[in-house]
């Protein structure tokens, strides 16, 4: 497919055929491991318990039984039938899990150079080093960024390659300090505040900038949208710097969770909630492009030839939003079976609910003068702008100016 | 006859048309969207006083009337969703008949003038020769694909479709929304949301809620009683757990007794109990009233929260508005590391008196300790009445100990008859006299730091305006919970429409109708073959998709061919 695949085959091959069959079911087989292990190991299931298991011997036996099972017939499976190596979601899948498995060891290395529990305390937490690798998360997501705008002056190959190169490294560091994050958790107050990291403004903006390059990677991957990239970083640039701000100002603590999101929903609801955000932003950034480009275009600028065909970007922010409007569709009907649980309702026109509503409104009403009206190029590039801008304000603004049941998620 | 009733579809079909109408939807939802905002800028349901200053008397009379300050629940916003409601059921009316026609008979055959327009085709022409084996070659490629077949005259046609079902993206995305605002309308009809306060150890079976700007209330089919209500602290004093012991009384007897948290509700005959807030269920309170006149005499008031003591002799009334047990503060200095404690428990009353003027006072009932050092009682007083403008008054005393009010008492009265030429000197004396008075010859270990909390106090005691100092002595705590009762009879609508939504959005999402077209032509002792495909959408990876099939049907093609193209 790229350039950079076709001439490594050796890595090529990790992603094809049996390698990717086998690596898969074996996956899928850690995966089930780690489902039976919260269902019959231990007595009964509780979050914290659960976690150390994982992490000790239960979890060595349950993971690696289920792994090796998986792996093992797959085997079996492809060299009675040596056709099924050839399906389509092993392929498609296996990169992804790959990645995730990458960050899990990342933060099992970090680990290592974590201060023991005697050297922290929930009073002075300034020994651990998730914080540190944030930084290295931020740096590497500006570098990235200036590396795609210095791409659209100088399209040198090189240039790109170390965008997208740092665009990845970004990934990885604040996918592993977010695990690390979750893992220092537990470090003080004899583990009893351990908690998954999407519970304030900092974590989850970690998680927003991951989430947004990861998408437009996918897409850059596919449809050589390098030149889109430039809007894209310039996005997660300008949240790092608020992130920055943020944790100059003491909200990059970890605090213990208010009684009202001790709940599994929270696991759920926000990470999907991001990759709805996610989308909106990478849909923007090619609503951008698409402006810049007919800007450009108009002044028959040299430049266009740098960009994606004004189709193509039309295209992508298409692509974008129907990425991100199902999981935020998803996100927001899973966050009211959580009020249903927690509030006792799934719908109180608390300030978030409605802003989520007009977001969703904004993206559903975008979505249909396309389908079904064909409505496309300038207006509805604006569109993707304008609607970031709506999103921007139910992530943040709400939070910053607006009382209401969502209010945890506020600076103070 | 007929011609009235024709008449009236005719006035009918446009006004349906309209309200089916895409730029009706599209203005249907911005109306919606805008009047949102404005019911998030503006607080809800908050207390008419509070709306009456923010605004003003004229524009809280034009909100009112518009319905503002509950917003979500006025005639008009309702009226919108309905209309919506009828919009999409309209639009459903007309589409889902054509779809369905649609998904279910479509043309094989397709004409030249149409293939000339597709984006992406290829043609072959060959010598007179048996395309069977093409034909099925290409079928062979196609095996994901519906394949349907026609043959007219000279030409065959083959046609392969993929996705044919994305209509019923449509179609379920559509009924989904229109099932969610159903079950929504279910939930405000049929079944209710409201609180109600039970104080430990008492009953209750009455919840209260707010219909528009008047409070309401309504009998539950149960009696709930509250056993217990505690709270668990993290060691920095954020609350970990809310937790009350509930007993469900239905009919005089006990049925059902459970705990509940945030996040874990009770079900009980459909309804469910929320744990949503607490606050203090008239805990039993007693103050030490330290008197100012001189005698140096102590009384003590046995009073309850949420209540007022009155006091005869002075005609002092302290209002009794809040307890807590604990308070929980961050002691250090703005940049050293946090370092939590508790400083023990308060008591919030209100004092008012002839000649007073009326404060608001935090009593704490333990010694304030700093560094290991014994500071003194201390208290915070608000001459606002708000709790954010509290000021610390350190008393200097630790009241604990009656010997040090003794103590001091005796101290003012030495001081009193001292001369006062050389004040250090006279200080001296007075205290040695007073600690002779009170201790005699038995002077206790700590008297140096009881020496420096009493000259601390002879600074700010004397100069209370109160006839007493009222300090928290005793208490006995009682909560009340803070449940929400709630019956919801529309919600598994609305999760049913949910789940229609969320399958709708994907299949039309990321369901493309995929169209490919073969077409063999016998003419003279030619055959033309072309290859034409169409997608209604993700033109990106139709493209992709196109040309691996069209490169098999090529190297088909080709095969059969061995080179004579014409």
């Amino acid at each position: 497919m790229t350039a950079i695949a076709e001439s490594n085959g050796l890595w090529e091959n990790m992603y094809q055929g049996r390698a990717a069959f086998v690596r898969y079911w074996g996956y899928i087989g850690l995966m089930l491991g780690a489902t039976g292990l919260a269902l019959w190991g231990g007595d009964g299931y509780t979050e914290d318990a659960y976690i150390f298991q994982l992490v000790g011997q239960d979890g060595l036996v349950w993971l690696g039984t289920g792994a090796l099972l998986g792996a093992g017939l797959a085997i079996i499976a492809s060299m009675a039938r040596p056709e099924v190596v050839n399906g389509r979601i092993p392929k498609m899948m296996v990169s992804w899990f790959d990645g995730g498995a990458l960050m899990i060891v990342l933060m099992g290395i970090l680990t290592i150079f974590e201060p023991t529990s005697a050297m922290v305390s929930y009073e002075n937490q300034s020994n651990l080093i998730g914080g540190n690798i944030v930084m290295t998360m931020n740096v590497v997501f500006l570098f990235s960024a200036i590396c795609y705008i210095a791409y659209l002056f100088a399209p040198a190959s090189f240039i790109g390659g170390m965008a997208t190169a740092a665009a990845w490294a970004g990934i990885y560091s604040g996918g592993a300090a977010l695990l690390l994050r979750w893992y220092e958790s537990y470090l003080f107050m004899d583990g009893d505040i351990g908690h998954a990291p999407v519970s304030n403004l900092y974590e989850v903006f970690i998680l927003l900038f991951c989430i947004t390059a990861i998408i437009y990677l996918q897409w850059e991957k596919r449809y050589e949208a390098k030149a889109m990239g430039a809007f894209v970083m310039l996005l997660i640039a300008t949240g790092i710097f608020f992130s920055i701000w943020l944790e100059s100002v003491g909200q990059a603590e970890i605090k213990p969770l208010v009684p009202a999101l001790q709940s599994y929903w929270m696991k759920i609801h926000v990470p999907l909630n991001f990759v709805g955000y996610g989308s909106f932003a990478v849909a923007c950034g090619a609503g951008m492009a698409y402006l810049v480009r007919m800007w450009l275009e108009s002044r028959n600028s040299k430049m266009v030839a740098v960009f994606p065909s004004l189709d193509a970007l039309d295209q992508l922010a298409y692509k974008s939003v129907a990425v991100g409007f199902p999981a935020f569709t998803l996100a927001t009907i899973l966050g009211a079976a959580w009020a249903a649980e927690a509030w006792g309702g799934y719908w109180s026109w608390d300030p978030k609910e409605t802003w989520a509503l007009i977001v969703w409104l904004t993206y559903g009403a975008y979505l249909h003068v396309r389908i079904s009206h064909g409505w496309h190029g300038k207006t509805l590039a604006w569109w993707t702008v304008i609607g970031f801008v709506v999103t921007v304000f139910c992530f943040l603004g709400v939070n910053m100016y607006l009382a209401g049941l969502h209010s945890y998620g506020r600076l103070s | 006859m007929m011609r009235a009733m024709s008449n009236t579809t005719d006035y009918l079909k446009p006004i349906l048309l309209r309200l089916g109408s895409m730029s009706l939807a599209i203005s249907l939802l911005t109306v919606l969207a805008l009047a949102s905002v404005i019911g998030t800028v503006l607080l809800q349901n908050q207390d008419q006083a509070d709306y009456l200053q923010q605004f003003g008397p004229i524009w809280y009379w034009v909100f009112r009337s518009l319905g503002l300050f509950d917003m979500y629940h006025t005639w008009w916003f309702l009226s919108l969703l309905g209309f919506l409601m009828l919009s999409l059921s309209v639009c459903l009316w007309r589409n889902v008949p054509r779809f369905m026609k649609e998904m279910r008979s479509s043309k094989i055959t397709i004409s030249d003038s149409a293939m000339k327009h597709m984006k992406h085709s290829r043609h072959w022409k060959l010598k007179d020769q048996s395309v069977e084996s093409v034909l099925l070659a290409v079928k062979g490629n196609l095996k994901e694909w519906r394949i349907r077949e026609e043959q007219r005259g000279d030409v065959s046609y083959i046609r392969a479709d993929k996705g044919q079902y994305h209509k019923w993206g449509y179609i379920c995305v559509h009924s989904a929304m229109l099932v969610i605002l159903i079950g929504g309308w279910m939930s405000v009809q049929f079944g209710f949301r409201g609180n109600m306060s039970v104080p430990e150890g008492a009953k209750e079976s009455e919840i209260t809620f707010l219909k528009g700007t008047s409070t309401e209330y309504m009998k539950m089919p149960f009696e709930v009683r509250c056993n217990e209500f505690s709270i668990d602290f993290y060691p920095n004093g954020m609350p970990k757990e809310f937790k009350s012991n509930l007993t469900i009384i239905d009919n005089g007897k006990e049925v059902l007794t459970s705990d509940i948290i945030v996040n874990e509700p009770l079900y009980y005959k459909g309804v469910r109990i929320y744990q949503a807030s607490f606050g203090d269920g008239g805990s039993d309170i007693r103050l030490k009233l330290l008197k100012l006149d001189g005698s140096g005499d102590v009384d003590f008031a046995e009073t309850k929260i949420y209540t007022t003591f009155k006091d005869e002799a002075t005609g002092i009334t302290l209002e009794m508005s809040d307890f807590r047990p604990y308070n929980v503060e961050n002691m250090a200095q703005i940049g050293e590391p946090k370092d939590f404690q508790d400083l023990g428990p308060s008591v919030d009353f209100i004092m008012r008196g002839a000649g007073l003027k009326a404060v608001k006072i935090r009593s704490f009932m333990n010694a304030f300790e700093l560094n290991g050092e014994n500071r003194g009682n201390f208290m915070q007083v608000s001459f606002s009445g708000n709790t954010q403008d509290f000021e610390s008054m350190a008393l200097g005393l630790d009241m604990s100990n009656p010997k040090e009010w003794e103590l001091l008492q005796r101290f003012i009265v030495r001081l009193a008859g001292a001369d006062l030429s050389n004040k250090k000197k006279a200080n001296m004396q007075a205290f040695k006299a007073a600690l002779n008075d009170v201790f005699g010859d038995q002077r206790p270990d700590n008297f140096q730091a009881m020496a420096m909390r009493v000259l601390q106090a002879v600074q700010v005691i004397p100069r209370l305006p109160w006839p007493y100092i009222p300090v928290l002595d005793d208490y006995d705590q009682k909560y009340y919970t803070g449940l929400q009762l709630a019956k919801d009879p529309g919600m598994n609508v609305v999760w049913i429409g949910s789940a229609l939504l969320v399958i709708g959005l994907c299949i039309m999402l990321y369901m493309s109708h995929r169209k490919l077209w073969l077409v063999v032509r016998r003419q003279g002792g030619v055959v033309s073959i072309s290859f034409v495909g169409l997608s209604n959408r993700n033109p990106l990876n139709f493209k992709h998709e196109f040309n691996e099939i069209l490169s098999k049907v090529d190297d088909d093609v080709q095969a059969l061919n061995k080179g004579d193209t014409v």
